[in-house]
């Protein structure tokens, strides 16, 4: 799939801003704050309906403003529009698909599918838990749009049950446990078909890293990810396991007013050699570790929706020194439409570029082709 | 622009409607503006009766014009049938498929915490006492396949699960998060023929 082109209308510094694209490597280069990311976060909007920074959409519209607007055209074996439309006033977003409105955003995530190499990516490896999950959620969401649903459903069960547990502790409602339990067996149901779908990535996502470690680092490095979740993977006796679980968490829950187990409190442990990255990793196995993660996500998604994903590239490769320059060029040419953005001019040559590939350069807003 | 004040009291009101914006709440006021007084007067005349003459039937909470809605009136209907549904539009969703033949019980929601809806604010009561009365065998669970429809199922099963009755829910034709009230006709009755034993 390629994006062949975008107009931005009212998007931060982009009045008016029109670009067509090459179907390889689109380079945009330009100083800080001149809006050369703003062309990701509209692509990235294109494909997902949502922000990139999880920025408010108030924020992105041009100050003084009363809207912004995003349209954009995909060519794969059918040809689609898709358009973001943000009112100011109303505080609305409206996407359209083919010029028919589309009213949930989870029914376009994945039809599009985008992979993002980000400097916020650092989190993922060294931040919290909640920063892997999401991780793994986004990569799971976009190839697999029942894990979505379950997803979207049990984030639902558990908002209900914490607000059905703040209603038990404020009124101390006899009646209110048999609801209780109805809410808690839903959560085990959506929870545990969200773990098994889990343990599959893990296993099968595992393999695309160690291939992406084999091609990118000379070095003799495995990489592994470990799940860790409430119980084994044994998949028979995971709702048991968990039941018991809530069960004994029962009244830490009532007095805290919230749901204390289940997969929303899993993490994803990431081992080189054997050894967990988080505690002995050094920097440059970090960045390594998030690198990788990025070029397996991108071929697992391809592997699964059998439909080659846009990757984007937001000002790293400045700081991909370690990487031998001709492997991150002879991966992107591997990868298909590539979109990066750099102020460093200097390295553009270690990119091979062909005339296929395009330059934009961006100037407070105005973009030209180079 | 300033309007009359009577014509953008119209438009306000108008706009209120589901699925009515600005632009088409001025058009319909327009519209009215220009139509023969008599289509205006039935118009009002229907709002009005809608609001005055149809109740919530006393039994199952479907939508009546009487104390009892014409299902639970007719002699044609199995009485030992009672489907759950969350709204009377579900009624209108499933009667529409002509493949089911018993009596309702319209709940009126379904759980929601964070609405504040717990299972005292829903029809439950009212349905133990009818299953209680004698002649119902069977509870068919005809609840929207989210969250809150399947907890609400589950809740009700409990309740249920010691009375000697066969409790089934239709099959899960339905899309995901596609209310049964926007499902197509084909589906529901697919649905229905399909249920199964919970
Ligand atoms: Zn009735």
């Amino acid at each position: 799939m390629v994006l062949k082109q975008v107009e931005l209308s009212n998007f931060r510094l982009h009045r008016s801003t029109s670009l067509s694209f090459s179907d390889k490597l689109n380079l945009i280069i330009g100083g800080n704050g001149q809006g050369k990311t703003s062309i990701l976060e509209a692509i990235y909007y294109l494909c997902t309906t949502k922000n990139l920074n999880l920025a408010s959409e108030k924020d992105v519209v041009t100050f003084g403003e009363q809207f912004f607007e995003v349209a954009g055209s995909f060519s794969d074996i059918s040809n689609n529009k898709t358009r973001i439309f943000f009112d100011n006033i109303l505080n609305k977003k409206n996407f359209f698909l083919d010029d028919k409105q589309v009213f949930r955003s989870a029914d376009i995530y994945g039809k599009f599918p985008i992979v993002i190499l980000i400097q916020s990516d650092h989190a993922i490896t060294l931040g919290a838990p909640s920063e892997r999950r999401r991780f793994v959620d986004s990569v799971l969401s976009q190839a697999s749009h029942s894990y979505l649903e379950i997803l979207l459903e049990y984030n639902k069960t558990l908002r209900q049950r914490a607000s059905l547990l703040s209603l038990l502790k404020e009124t101390n409602d006899k009646n209110l446990y048999s609801q209780l339990d109805a809410w808690t067996e839903t959560l085990i149901e959506n929870g545990s078909e969200i773990i098994k779908q889990r343990v599959n990535f893990v296993n099968e996502f595992n393999v695309y890293m160690d291939q992406t470690y084999d091609k990118v680092i000379d070095k003799l490095e495995v990489p592994r990810i470990v799940y860790n979740t409430l119980c084994d993977m044994d998949e028979e006796n995971t709702k048991q396991k968990f039941n018991d679980a809530i069960a004994s968490a029962r009244e830490e829950e009532k007095r805290k007013c919230t749901n204390l187990v289940g997969p929303h409190r899993d993490d994803f442990i990431f081992h080189i050699n054997e050894l967990e990255l988080k505690r002995f990793g050094s920097q440059g196995q970090h960045k390594t570790f998030q690198v990788v993660l990025r070029f397996a996500q991108f071929f697992y998604i391809k592997d699964k929706l059998g439909k080659t994903p846009i990757f984007l590239m937001d000002d790293v490769f400045g700081e991909l020194d370690f990487f031998r320059a001709e492997k991150i060029s002879e991966y992107l040419s591997e990868v298909g439409q590539t979109f990066i953005t750099t102020t460093d001019f200097t390295r553009m040559e270690e990119l091979n570029l062909i005339k296929e590939n395009r330059i934009i350069k961006v100037e407070h807003g105005k973009t030209s082709y180079a | 622009m300033l309007l009359a004040e009577p014509l953008e009291r119209a438009i306000e009101e108008l706009s209120k409607l589901p699925s009515i914006g600005k632009k088409t709440a001025q058009r319909l006021a327009i519209h009215l503006l220009k139509n023969d007084q008599t289509d205006v007067d039935s118009l009002i005349k229907a709002i009005v009766e809608l609001k005055t003459k149809i109740h919530f039937c006393v039994d199952c909470f479907n939508l009546a014009v009487d104390d009892k809605c014409a299902i639970c009136l007719s002699q044609k209907r199995d009485k030992t049938i009672i489907c759950i549904v969350e709204e009377a539009s579900d009624v209108i969703a499933i009667e529409k498929t002509n493949e089911y033949n018993g009596l309702y019980h319209v709940l009126g929601g379904v759980l929601n915490p964070l609405a504040n809806v717990t299972a005292d604010s829903l029809h439950i009561a009212e349905l133990v006492k009818r299953v209680d009365s004698g002649e119902v065998t069977e509870l068919i669970f005809a609840l929207n396949p989210d969250s809150e429809g399947d907890t609400t199922s589950l809740y009700l099963i409990k309740i249920f699960k010691e009375y000697p009755l066969k409790l089934t829910r239709i099959a899960r034709g339905l899309p995901i998060g596609g209310d049964l009230e926007f499902a197509d006709i084909a589906t529901i009755g697919r649905a229905f023929i399909g249920r199964i034993t919970v």
